[in-house]
């Protein structure tokens, strides 16, 4: 939405497509807040947001871009605000800042616990002003290119039926991640990395897609999201013995740990027997019910519904879960892929800001800053060139493609595939890696590919047939499974989310500190690239907290 | 005394009739005044009272609102009672809204406090407990007694109980009972010998806070309930709230003339249900009062 | 997560759910009441149910869904009549009471098949109230503005509203008039009016207040009781109506009528009930209505206007008027000064107010 504003605004004829009506969009459910150098809470400036940045991403980041995001950071969030965003509010009547994990500045601005919410709707408030037309409910399936540049997107509409090609001069992919590759997510079940599969289909590379990182506060046993502002606010995480085990693993952060660092001593407490019933717990109660009501209101709601704990009184069980995909569509500073008029932003792309992993608060601020920027390349592109053309074969493919999938009647739904890719995901690619898991998930996701070739879509009606989207999106993260697996495979360190404490615990910058790059060759393998790290003016050191 | 039920003390209670028991529904002042002892209720009428603001003030002025029904709160608590008794669903929200905000936040009470005594109303300290008379005699002590007092019974007629809105909404305010399955008026009807009837109306709106300024949308509320009790095969409808009991009543016609249609369906206060099954005389039951003729009922309970 | 075989067959005790589904095919336009029975866990909520169903029975049936945790609002739909998010319903509680819910779309919307309605006319009615912030300029201020938490606060449930429609599906009023604006979009008004970075509240007000707008509201409350993000609409548009009356916007016959119990608060104690007809609908109306009021005057629901019926200490209720209405708290402060109280009760009872009553029918509905 913000890339589509923008666009508007420099005056080029656009609209919006999605799957689901925008405010349905998964950023809603972006608890925390949003990264910004604001300075309102304490002496804070770009300089050292990126610095914060750059280290959480264990340097894998691209540091020219982790510099465009701090930098632009502050006006963007100004913006929003200006354009009606709720923001908590300091004594001052400015917008309050809390502490985040791995940051050194209290950074992070945010609305209570529904900052994303907020930001989501916002955006659909100024969506709604400039008349923007919207495709709702129009599943995105293919990307026409013609003459070697992006023209287009063929979708089918779930309310109506039937394919429909959407020409245009240049595309932005601002989808989310994939997080439904695994069965603990925090992810919506929207996120199944429709974008990232549509580009890597067409040869765009998909960056660092071994690094998914594990959140460190989700409920059991769905993966529901425990927003870390309860530890911005000061909870605790606790053992089986009572124990701050953080103590242990980040002495001098504890709780503000990065992700990463918490999500693996977690795991670490839990696989060495410190755990209850596979979770670790998150202790609110010192907090006290007036601040868990005034700022924490939504978690308390959330553990109260799912897992049946009041926050003022007991504390919640917590355990990684997949939350976020730092790997994504390869693209320039302004969203620009590799093929011409096709561009990426927010999470479905990997510019890299977040590297290796990424800090809380920064993916709603990449969301924002460079969907302001794809949006405005975008546009000029479109307004410096005339002509659009989707070749009627291009359809006419697609529609065979979709026939042939709904006509088959023998052979197995998509579901059982789905969970078991789901498990052994979680089982064989989750917070610590072994060679030979990985080896192994390879060769399951290549079995589940098999199968997936006589998938049955149960379902033949046009109106609101989700069931056949429910499939092409098993199609798209089957794919996206491959890609983790080969490139997990390839890097021969621990970096970031990608931890292998068996075989290669250390960092490793002489042959590592580059991206990997996955494309698909002509028989749909997935090959393996590399490319070098951007780096400015910070030189990788040790990291600890 | 000769009567057996006035023998056992009542509880006693602040009344609060309202401005509708006190102007067109005096039956239903005068058949609550008149049952209330059989039930074990004793009643001490609030006589320095005003209007509650029926919702009305609530939108209009609030602030006003709350310090009215403070008053009455206040004016109640004065009483030594430790409930405060309505008839009337739309005092009952409002006084207990009221109520709510004056109990659990200090800092609003203590202000609407020293404007209360500005003007020479007692302080109220939160004291008091506001319940509908349904509430009272759906259960417990007034419940037995109401067995005991309903000795006439209804002979098996079939009523459709309506309980409208603001006596089960919202829930976080009222909550006696479960405001998608509420059980009150069906528990009464049946204590008194009736059947009670089912239909999915029984807890809509019956349009009446907007049938002065949209007739049209709020007519469209009423047809509901009315239909669907007609067609569930009741004799007679039976509504805790005289709002509820003046559009279900009175606008009956209008409905008649708007659709073309006859539906002739008596409607009754709570307290006249039981005031029936209770053997009441006219002259506290005052049936006479009611737009819809309430005969056909009472011919069908003497045949 | 999905719910994979592996949560139904080890780590979770499990349940058997039954379900009654209306099913609606669009192209037929049958419509149909199906039985469903599937094994899912304890810890299964509605929504986990129906992708079982979908995944294990029948996968045509069409529901939307997205976040699964209360907050995207596709799942809106209607369980025994009540409209719910699927995602939030816990299915354990029902099971155990042995009771068969019967699952349907949400109410006030179009059908597009089965679970699904089209949300367009929810839309357009959004879009209807102005739905964003007019700042009173168009260029980007260079900082953010200032504002107090506390001012902000006044917009603090609205700005909860996740647009899911439960409070649409149940709303009495628009059941009657497809044209009421609603509680949604009315909710989402005064998330504008009352954001003091707002520029354009009185226009915005003389909006709300045209034909369909905030007199509609017929004050049913199941907005407020079905909202799952504890919005409470029916508030947000009592506040509006307070801010209406508060900037003198007062021609709609509602406004008037909520007007004239003040003034008879002030002047007898009692509703000066007579009245109230020619003060809310003018005069000439008023005459209009005289078969109807003649009528009503035989059965005495039409008290004689004089001599006034005027309540002991009236001149308490007129000292408390002339008070309050300098104090600064007209307007929707009156409403939100109350919330601070509301929202103890829902911190005392975050899994909803049990019913104090102490009886129950059990499943008798």
């Amino acid at each position: 939405m913000r890339a589509a504003i923008e666009a508007y605004d420099e005056g080029a004829d656009v609209a919006l497509l999605s799957k689901i009506h925008p405010v349905r969009s998964h950023s809603g459910a972006a608890e925390g807040g949003i990264n910004a150098a604001l300075g309102n809470a304490s002496e804070d400036d770009p300089e050292k947001h990126a610095f914060d940045t750059v280290k959480g991403s264990d340097y894998l980041g691209d540091q020219d871009a982790i510099q465009v995001l701090c930098d632009e950071a502050p006006d963007d969030v100004y913006q929003l605000e200006n354009w009606g965003a709720v923001f908590s509010r300091t004594d001052d009547g400015r917008i309050a800042q809390r502490p985040f994990g791995a940051a050194g500045e209290p950074r992070t601005a945010y609305a209570a616990d529904i900052t994303g919410h907020v930001l989501v709707h916002v955006l659909y408030e100024q969506v709604m002003k400039r008349d923007i037309p919207t495709y709702e409910e129009y599943f995105a399936w293919k990307l026409v290119i013609h003459d070697d540049r992006c023209q287009g997107v063929i979708a089918w509409d779930l309310l109506n039926g039937g394919l429909k090609t959407i020409g245009a001069k240049t595309v932005i992919l601002a989808t989310g991640g994939a997080g439904r590759l695994y069965t603990g997510t925090t992810n919506a079940y929207a996120c199944t990395g429709d974008a990232m599969s549509m580009a890597l289909r067409v040869g765009v590379p998909l960056k660092d897609m071994e690094m998914m990182q594990f959140h460190p506060t989700t409920l059991a046993p769905t993966g529901i999201l425990i927003t870390e502002g309860c530890r911005g606010e000061g909870a605790y995480l606790l053992n089986a013995e009572g124990e701050r085990f953080l103590s242990r693993y980040a002495p001098n952060a504890m709780e503000l740990a990065s992700r990463d660092v918490i999500s693996r001593a977690e795991q670490t407490e839990i696989d060495e027997g410190r755990g209850i019933d596979g979770n670790v717990l998150l202790d609110l109660r010192h907090l006290g019910a007036e601040r868990i009501n005034e700022r924490l209101h939504g978690t308390r709601e959330l553990s109260l519904t799912y897992a049946g704990v009041d926050p003022i009184h007991e504390p919640i069980p917590v355990r990684p879960g997949a939350h976020y995909h730092m790997g994504g569509v390869d693209t320039d500073l302004d969203g620009l892929t590799n093929v011409t008029g096709l561009y990426a932003a927010g999470e479905c792309a990997c510019v890299s800001v977040h590297g290796a992993n990424r800090l809380g608060g920064n993916a709603l601020m990449e969301t924002i800053t460079f969907g302001k920027r794809a949006g405005r390349a975008a546009a000029e592109w479109a307004l410096t060139h005339t002509t659009v053309s989707v070749p009627p074969s291009i359809e006419a493919d697609t529609e065979r493609e979709l026939k042939e999938l709904l006509a088959r009647s023998e052979g197995e739904r998509p579901w059982a595939i789905r969970d078991e890719l789901a498990t052994t995901m979680h089982e064989n690619f989750g917070v610590f890696r072994r060679e030979e898991q990985m080896l192994e998930q390879g060769r399951i996701v290549e079995g589940l590919r098999e199968r997936y070739e006589r998938v049955v879509v149960d379902d033949k009606g046009d109106i609101f047939n989700n069931d056949l989207t429910q499939a092409l999106e098993l199609g798209f993260m089957l794919e996206l499974a491959q890609c983790m697996v080969v490139a997990g495979l390839a890097r021969k360190e621990s970096r970031g989310a990608h931890a292998r404490p068996h075989d290669y615990p250390d960092r490793d910058d002489e042959n590592f500190l580059q991206h990997t790059m996955t494309t698909l060759d002509g028989q749909g393998q997935v090959q393996l690239d590399w490319k070098p790290v951007t780096m400015t003016k910070w030189q990788p050191q040790e990291r600890t907290y | 005394m000769g009567d057996p039920f006035e023998r056992r003390l009542g509880v006693k209670v602040a009344y609060y009739k309202g401005c509708l028991a006190a102007l067109s529904a005096k039956e239903l002042d005068t058949s609550t005044k008149a049952l209330a002892p059989r039930v074990g209720i004793e009643l001490e009428e609030l006589e320095s009272v005003t209007c509650c603001g029926a919702g009305d003030i609530h939108e209009a002025e609030p602030d006003y609102y709350l310090h009215l029904n403070a008053r009455i709160l206040a004016y109640g608590e004065a009483t030594g009672a430790e409930t405060l008794m309505t008839v009337c669903n739309v005092c009952t929200l409002n006084l207990r809204q009221a109520n709510v905000s004056l109990q659990k936040d200090d800092d609003l009470r203590e202000r609407v406090n020293r404007n209360l005594e500005a003007v020479g109303v007692p302080p109220y300290s939160g004291g008091i407990e506001v319940k509908h008379l349904l509430w009272m005699i759906a259960e417990g002590e007034g419940f037995e007694r109401l067995q005991e007092s309903a000795h006439k019974g209804l002979k098996g007629l079939k009523i459709a109980p309506f309980y409208g809105c603001q006596i089960l909404r919202p829930s976080k305010i009222l909550g006696f009972e479960d405001p998608d399955r509420p059980w009150s008026l069906e528990a009464i009807i049946q204590a008194c010998g009736g059947e009670a009837v089912d239909y999915p109306a029984k807890i809509k709106c019956c349009g009446f806070p907007i049938i002065q300024a949209r007739e049209e949308t709020a007519l469209g509320e009423l047809i509901q309930p009315i239909e669907q009790a007609m067609e569930a095969g009741a004799d007679a409808m039976v509504t805790p709230c005289p709002l509820c009991h003046l559009s279900l009543d009175a606008w009956q016609q209008k409905l008649e003339a708007s659709t073309g249609r006859s539906f002739q369906m008596p409607i009754l206060h709570l307290s006249q249900l039981i005031g029936v099954a209770a053997g009441l005389e006219e002259s506290e039951l005052k049936f006479k009062r009611h737009v819809v003729p309430v005969t056909p009922v009472l011919e069908k309970l003497e045949a | 997560m999905s719910v994979t075989d592996d949560f139904v067959r080890s780590e979770y005790a499990t349940m058997t759910v039954a379900l009654k589904i209306w099913r609606f095919d669009a192209s037929t336009g049958e419509r149909e009441l199906k039985d469903y029975e599937v094994e899912a866990p304890e810890w299964a909520c509605l929504l986990d149910v129906l992708d079982l169903i979908k995944d294990k029975v029948d996968g045509s049936l069409a529901y939307r869904k997205s976040c699964r945790m209360m907050i995207c609002g596709s799942c809106g739909m209607r369980m025994d009549g009540a409209a719910v998010l699927a995602c939030k319903e816990r299915m354990k509680p029902i099971v155990d009471r042995g009771h068969v819910p019967v699952i349907s779309p949400m109410g006030n919307l179009p059908i597009v098949r089965d679970l699904v309605v089209d949300m367009g006319p929810f839309w357009n009615k959004i879009r209807a109230v102005k739905p964003w912030l007019d700042a009173g300029y168009d260029e980007v201020a260079e900082k953010e503005r200032i504002v107090s938490q506390q001012a902000m606060n006044v917009i603090h449930k609205e700005a909860l509203c996740i647009m899911c429609g439960c409070c649409v599906s149940e709303c009495n009023s628009m059941e009657s008039d497809p044209d009421f604006l609603g509680p949604a979009a009315l909710a989402k008004g005064f998330r504008f009016v009352g954001d003091p970075r707002d520029q354009d509240g009185v226009q915005r007000l003389n909006e709300y207040n045209e034909e369909h707008g905030i007199w509609d509201c017929t004050r049913c409350y199941f907005c407020n009781e079905r909202c799952p993000k504890g919005v409470d609409p029916r508030d947000a548009i009592a506040k509006l109506g307070a801010e209406s009356i508060k900037q003198g916007i007062d021609h709609d016959m509602g406004a008037k009528h909520a007007k004239w119990f003040i003034t008879s608060a002030k002047t007898t104690g009692w509703l000066r009930e007579t009245e109230l007809v020619p003060k809310t609908q003018g005069v000439v109306a008023a005459i209009k209505q005289t078969k109807f009021a003649i009528k009503l005057f035989r059965h005495g629901k039409v008290p004689l206007p004089f001599p006034p019926h005027v309540a002991e200490g009236v001149e308490e209720a007129r000292g408390l008027y002339d008070l309050v209405i300098n104090e600064g708290r007209r307007g929707a402060l009156g409403i939100v000064q109350a919330e601070r109280a509301l929202a103890k009760i829902s911190e005392e009872h975050p899994e909803g107010t049990p019913a104090w009553g102490t009886r129950s029918n059990g499943d008798s509905a």
